[in-house]
């Protein structure tokens, strides 16, 4: 037993109390102060529209019903005579959901996503039941990454038999780590351009891309 | 006192003013001394009671911020009146009395634990010429009275007729008597210097500036008070002496049992004694109510007590609790021969006239 080193110790102990004690406390004070939540966080389920002719981006494919493991969207989509679906009404059971995200994933239109917002809460359960208008309007200015777009641009391309842009794109994209000899003018416009949100976008983007390629080879 | 020109209202100046009134009224003296002492007593336990709400307050901010939380927020700024609304809460709360108690035990715990608390601050130096009366035997009867705690701890855990409860009572009781022998045997150092018992005496030996503190009288000045505050620590059952109330083993120890207004009883009589070891800290070694005169004595007084509270908060979320072995291996083992070692040295110190 060495008292001279316990008491070394204890002060050492209060020491480190002490030093917390002078820092500042890392706790959100919640109603007041409210976390920007990252992009991909999971939260309520939206319809996404496009953004030009803010129409629903749903074909009406039924995938994400499908993919749903708790089974709570339901889509009626009557077919026409050639057989084609027509959307007529999308619910989504926020009751149900489980927040798994297996329905964004399914989707191939960019027509379904988990927006960041995560307060829903109601006073029946009836309320948590919402329809393909609340769903539409809700996802209005959820930012999204339009893949149809980029399959009509890619369709585009290989129609013209072109060079193909995606190699050249692919080299633009790369993160100028090492920082490569550019223009200045050219680095202020790629600085200005891209902001935290946009960097992750471009990322979702060449991810979906890949993915998309696997589709395509595999088929 | 009233031509002497200080920055704050000088609470003894008060006091000498309604004894004045009082005489004025042309009311017998032993009326006039009745009702000044009624007076005081409840100023002091008014003070006190609010004291000790604050403390709780202050333990909870401290605890959250030691961890980086905030604690309570949401009353008033820092939810500084958090501690009156839990009060008024627990007042307000059913009274459960389960029916296999002790009836009498039972409801009279409560009350000891809560006077006895109260009982110490009648000698208690609060400021120049401040104190209700000045016993020639002030701090051995301030040792004695604060001992009523155990009693009515043990007499809570029998009263209760609950394991954890009796289980919490004893375990109080042996911690407290055990811990009793150091921390008199520490405060025996400074009583040989000071020559008397009374506690104006104490500070009134301490006059003047740091360096007649007695806890800088080396070697055996710091060594009194470290020893002191542990036992101290042990005395009012706080981490990391708790085994009273060790959560993980008893529940809650020995007021298991007790809700509402009995419980806020303990819980505030805990806090009081806390305040009451820390204040009896600053009158043996930190001079009491000595300082720059231009700041009023008694807030040098709480000043510095509540200093020695914070540092006893910072030893409960610092520190892990002892085992009951370890606990009193420490107290017998340990503390006692420190103590009466440390007595010695003071001993020949004062024969020998060494000390400056």
């Amino acid at each position: 037993m060495n008292p001279l080193k316990g008491i070394r110790e204890l002060v050492r102990g209060l020491q480190i109390t002490g030093k917390h004690l002078g820092r500042h406390a890392i706790t959100i004070q919640y109603p007041e102060q409210r976390w920007t939540m990252p992009e991909r966080s999971r939260g309520i389920v939206v319809l996404l529209s496009d953004k030009e002719t803010g129409e629903l981006n749903c074909t009406a494919c039924m995938l994400c019903e499908k993919a749903c493991p708790t089974a709570a969207i339901r889509i009626d989509a009557p077919r026409d005579e050639k057989k084609k679906r027509h959307l007529k009404q999308f619910i989504v059971d926020h009751g149900l959901c489980c927040f798994c995200g297996l329905c964004e994933e399914a989707c191939n239109f960019s027509a379904i996503k988990m927006a960041t917002k995560y307060e829903f809460s109601s006073e029946s359960k009836e309320d948590l039941v919402w329809d393909i208008k609340k769903l539409q309007e809700l996802g209005r200015d959820v930012p999204y990454v339009d893949t149809r777009k980029k399959k009509k641009e890619a369709a585009k391309a290989a129609a013209a038999k072109a060079a193909p842009p995606k190699p050249e794109k692919a080299e633009q994209e790369k993160p100028n780590f090492p920082p490569k000899p550019e223009s200045p003018s050219q680095a202020a416009e790629d600085n200005g351009r891209t902001t935290g949100a946009e960097k992750e976008q471009q990322s979702l983007q060449l991810g979906d891309e890949r993915r998309q390629d696997d589709k395509e080879g595999q088929s | 006192m009233i031509g002497k020109p200080v920055l704050l209202a000088e609470l003894h100046g008060l006091f000498q003013w309604l004894h004045e009134k009082l005489q004025a009224t042309g009311l017998s003296q032993t009326w006039v001394d009745i009702i000044t002492y009624a007076t005081l007593g409840v100023i002091i336990f008014g003070v006190l009671s609010l004291i000790a709400l604050y403390l709780i307050w202050w333990e909870r901010k401290i605890s959250a911020h030691v961890q980086q939380r905030f604690g309570p927020m949401r009353h008033g700024w820092h939810g500084w009146y958090q501690t009156v609304m839990d009060a008024l809460k627990l007042l307000q709360k059913e009274d459960i009395r389960i029916v296999t108690r002790d009836k009498v035990v039972f409801f009279w715990a409560p009350v000891i634990c809560f006077v006895a608390a109260f009982l110490a601050y009648v000698v208690m130096p609060f400021g120049d010429r401040l104190i209700v009366a000045d016993l020639n035997i002030g701090i051995l009867y301030i040792m004695a009275v604060t001992t009523f705690t155990i009693i009515s701890l043990l007499m809570a855990g029998w009263g209760s007729n609950n394991k954890y409860a009796l289980l919490g009572g004893m375990r109080s009781a042996a911690q407290v008597v055990s811990y009793e022998v150091p921390m008199v045997a520490s405060i025996l150092t400074i009583i040989i210097f000071v020559g008397s018992l009374s506690m104006m005496d104490i500070v009134k030996a301490q006059s003047g500036l740091i360096f007649n503190w007695y806890v800088f009288r080396i070697p055996f000045g710091p060594i009194a008070f470290l020893t002191y505050i542990v036992a101290a620590t042990a005395e009012c059952n706080r981490t990391p002496f708790d085994i009273p109330e060790a959560e993980q083993e008893l529940v809650s120890g020995y007021n298991v049992e007790y809700s509402g207004m009995k419980f806020a009883m303990f819980f505030l009589a805990e806090f009081v004694n806390m305040f009451t070891v820390s204040a009896i800290a600053v009158t043996l070694f930190f001079g009491g109510w000595n300082g720059w005169d231009f700041i009023p004595s008694w807030i040098w007084f709480l000043g510095k007590t509540l200093i020695i509270v914070l540092l006893l908060m910072l030893f409960r979320w610092t520190y892990p609790r002892l085992r009951v072995d370890q606990l009193m291996e420490f107290a017998w083992k340990f503390l006692v021969p420190v103590t009466f070692a440390n007595l010695i040295v003071a001993g020949i110190f004062k024969y020998f006239g060494w000390y400056w």
